[in-house]
């Protein structure tokens, strides 16, 4: 076997150049000290990993630091990173690229994530890795930066897409990429294109059930590694094959790292949920029955959106019956007008009044309660700030930073999407009840994640003899979502093929009357039980 | 041990750049002269005003921090994998990668010093993972006698940048252009001896990771997506020795060295 060896051929030229010109000529001192310092950064092992080292500002969790390893030793520097939310996917790409760095393996690098992540990633990049990551803009040249950080939708623009394809990076790193997992869209392709030496895949959303998926991304890190795609779907006709064929889960294995939150020191931390049950006063408890009865026939989607919105306050339920625009509503209307402050409202001050200061996310499913609640904190000398899905990335930049410097309470009606990291808040209160229990959990999985050390708590509100206690007792008791491991579920729901939001929005659809929806939702709960039980 | 490595390589770095240096238990308050700052600082346009204006700049003073204890303190808290670290490390680089020194004598009689050729090496071993030895060499341009540990060796004698009184040296028989081939021959040497099952390994993934790209594109006709791949494969896996002169210099020195 043969070794190619590069020989230095320039020092000796130069060390001549020097010698004549009597110029740069070094102190023995310094001469010294260098040779010195050299001996301090010299990596005289394969093996062990020189990052946490470098790096004694960030304590790196115990998990993390093993499947920076584990990808560098065992993978070869091409992986699905596929943890859990909250477990700090980012954290282990970070190590694997800075490990690559120290040893020299690695220069030029391209980072694609969604573009409300950018900032974020430039940051952690910095801050816990000390690495000169650049968000691209307008006007930069993909060459300039060694470290280039860009969204994916910038990346495949045909005038950038080309200068990116000429580029040889050392290291492509895709975030969210699940993104990228259809063989037949732009983002699939631009990425299989890039020339890569090394390509990490981070992805919250499990692959590893789906055929064709999984095919994809593994294509994109190891062409041929499960074969061509028609070898591949012959061999695994079902994606119950795919589960059950210990061979194949060992080939993912090899190109995979998916850590379980149940099996990681974050475990420790404990979530202490408390069900905060209410009951509408009377006036309120008088509207509520007038509005279940006037939908008595109507479409029952609409009903329980109506009962919902009430359930969350006057405002959501009254915008949205006045955009219904229908005139056998005005009694009701006028009737919701003059409801008092609603209960849950009212709980929610006494909350955080009791919490002396500490941080609160406040989730709420309607923008109109939003914006009541923000109104009515403030009445009570409560700071809030909003947080919203539609929000541009920099506002909510902005708005993050503002809750974490300057106020109390966060109103959000949506989880912030992957990688927001409010793990300096240890308080959620569910203002309202989302139906798909894998929502609460991505809520939850804000502040339970890396990063966090206090216990979680987590309050949930529901008000007695409504639509919520339905919910309450039809979903999340059935499902004993409150005692179940983090991350089961999300197993579960994959193995079954589930995706929670369509199924209940096919359930409403085509529900005749509440009876029959709480039927139908029975079945579902019962499927995802049995199968729970049986993993 | 590392974090008192970190102090005094900061410190003997500020101090030989002429800088005013507090030296304390754990920290490091350094008044930069206008050189290094202008080196470290990165304030261009400060410099460059002052200088139309006609005016002096005055140059920043740093406070370091380099244990873990004081790290709250005000001031840079300074690590292996501080950027600091790594630009006063690359600074100090620039300036100390060639030299020529005598050996100081402390001498009334006429006195020779022999000239030696001294270069540091990295050598990189790079499979499917990385790893590097250094090699101090020093050659006896007249002798031929080749000296490893070479920094060692010279730490126990006194260096200067000038020859010392009554002090002369002779030319080298061996030109330095020679001399490098007689080091390298000795690395060499060294590298054939050494264990290299590490090439052996990251040949055999090669192999395989080329036989899995074959037959995957086989019935495509994607030949450029292949031929990307097949690059990426030699790229991570190919063992590959590079040798990385680091320093070196002329040093000539009193006959008598290597005192054994």
């Amino acid at each position: 076997m043969h070794i190619i060896i590069n020989k230095d051929k320039y020092f000796l030229n130069q060390l001549h150049t020097k010698l004549e010109n009597n110029q740069q000529l070094s102190s023995w001192e310094l001469f010294e000290l260098h040779y010195r310092m050299e001996t301090m950064l010299i990596h005289d092992d394969f093996d062990a990993l020189l990052v946490p080292n470098y790096l004694p500002h960030v304590n790196f969790m115990e998990h993390q630091v093993k499947a920076a390893q584990t990808v560098i030793h065992d993978m070869d520097g091409r992986a699905i990173l596929a943890d859990e939310v909250g477990l700090g996917k980012t954290i282990e790409a970070g190590l694997i690229l800075k490990e690559y760095m120290l040893r020299k393996l690695v220069k030029k690098v391209l980072i694609l994530v969604p573009s409300s992540l950018v900032p974020q990633w430039v940051e952690e990049l910095h801050e816990k890795f000390h690495i000169p990551a650049v968000a691209f803009r307008k006007g930069y040249e993909w060459e300039q930066y060694d470290v280039v950080i860009a969204s994916i939708d910038t990346a495949k623009q045909n005038k950038h897409q080309s200068h990116i394809l000429d580029i040889e990076y050392d290291m492509v790193i895709v975030d969210e990429a699940h993104k990228i997992k259809n063989h037949k869209t732009k983002n699939h392709a631009m990425i299989r294109a890039i020339q890569k030496k090394y390509c990490l895949l981070l992805t919250a959303t499990p692959v590893q059930n789906k055929l064709r998926e999984l095919f994809n991304l593994v294509t994109v890190l190891k062409p041929g590694f499960l074969g061509t795609y028609e070898s591949f779907k012959r061999k695994y006709r079902t994606e119950n094959e795919i589960q059950s064929d210990k061979h194949l889960q060992k080939l993912i294995q090899q190109v995979m790292v998916r850590n379980a939150r149940k099996d990681t020191l974050l475990h420790d931390v404990k979530r202490q949920v408390e069900t905060v049950w209410l009951t509408f006063n009377e006036e309120e408890q008088k509207v509520y029955d007038s509005l279940s009865n006037i939908f008595q026939d109507s479409h029952t989607f609409s009903k329980i959106t109506y009962l919902k919105e009430l359930c969350s306050s006057r405002e959501a339920c009254y915008l949205s019956l006045e955009a219904s625009d229908s005139k056998k509503y005005k009694d009701i209307l006028e009737n919701i007008a003059v409801l008092p402050h609603h209960v849950k409202a009212k709980k929610l001050v006494e909350i955080i009044q009791s919490l002396n200061g500490k941080k609160v996310i406040v989730f709420t499913e309607y923008r109109a309660t939003q914006f009541y609640l923000q109104w009515y904190l403030a009445q009570e000398n409560i700071s809030s700030v909003p947080f919203r899905g539609g929000m541009k990335a920099n506002r909510k930049t902005w708005m993050m930073e503002l809750f974490q410097n300057n106020k109390q309470v966060l109103i959000a009606t949506e989880a912030g999407g992957e990688g927001v990291n409010l793990q300096f808040c240890s308080h959620i209160i569910n203002y309202d009840l989302p139906w798909n229990p894998m929502r609460l959990e991505q809520r939850i999985g804000r502040i339970h994640r890396y990063g966090q050390e206090n216990d979680v708590h987590i309050y949930h509100f529901a008000i007695q003899h409504t639509i919520e206690e339905q919910i309450m007792h039809l979903l999340y008791k059935k499902i004993h979502m409150f005692e179940q491991v983090v991350g089961k579920l999300d197993d579960i729901l994959t193995a079954l093929n589930i995706d929670l939001d369509k199924e209940f929005s096919s359930i409403m659809e085509t529900s005749d009357s509440v009876e029959e929806m709480e039927i139908k939702v029975n079945h579902l709960t019962e499927v995802i039980n049995q199968a729970g039980r049986e993993a | 041990m590392r974090k008192n490595f970190i102090h005094d390589f900061l410190e003997t770095f500020f101090r030989e750049n002429n800088c005013h240096v507090d030296s304390m238990e754990g920290k490091l308050v350094v008044g930069l002269t206008e050189e290094m700052d202008k080196a470290l600082m990165n304030r261009p346009f400060y410099w460059n005003y002052m200088e139309t204006m006609n005016q002096k700049g005055k140059p920043m003073k740093l406070t370091f921090l380099t244990k873990n204890e004081n790290r709250d303190e005000e001031g840079e808290w300074v690590t292996f994998g501080s950027p600091r670290l790594h630009q006063v490390a690359k600074h100090l680089k620039g300036q100390s990668q060639y030299t020529r020194l005598f050996q100081v004598m402390h001498t009334h009689e006429q006195t020779m010093l022999h000239p030696w050729l001294v270069l540091n090496y990295c050598v990189r071993y790079e499979g499917k993972q990385i790893k590097e030895k250094l090699f101090s060499i020093g050659l006896h341009l007249i002798k031929g006698t080749i000296v490893h540990d070479m920094m060692e060796n010279l730490q126990q004698i006194e260096l200067h940048e000038v020859i010392s009184n009554h002090c002369y040296t002779i030319s080298p028989i061996i030109k330095p252009s020679s001399g490098i081939n007689r080091i390298e021959k000795y690395i060499d040497d060294f590298i054939e001896n050494d264990d290299h099952t590490w090439a052996v390994k990251a040949h055999q993934r090669l192999q395989r990771e080329l036989d899995l790209i074959q037959h995957f594109y086989e019935h495509t006709s994607d030949k450029q997506e292949k031929k990307r791949e097949e690059i990426a494969a030699q790229k991570r896996f190919t063992p590959k020795i590079t040798h990385e002169i680091i320093s070196g210099g002329l040093f000539y020195l009193d006959t008598r060295f290597p005192f054994q």
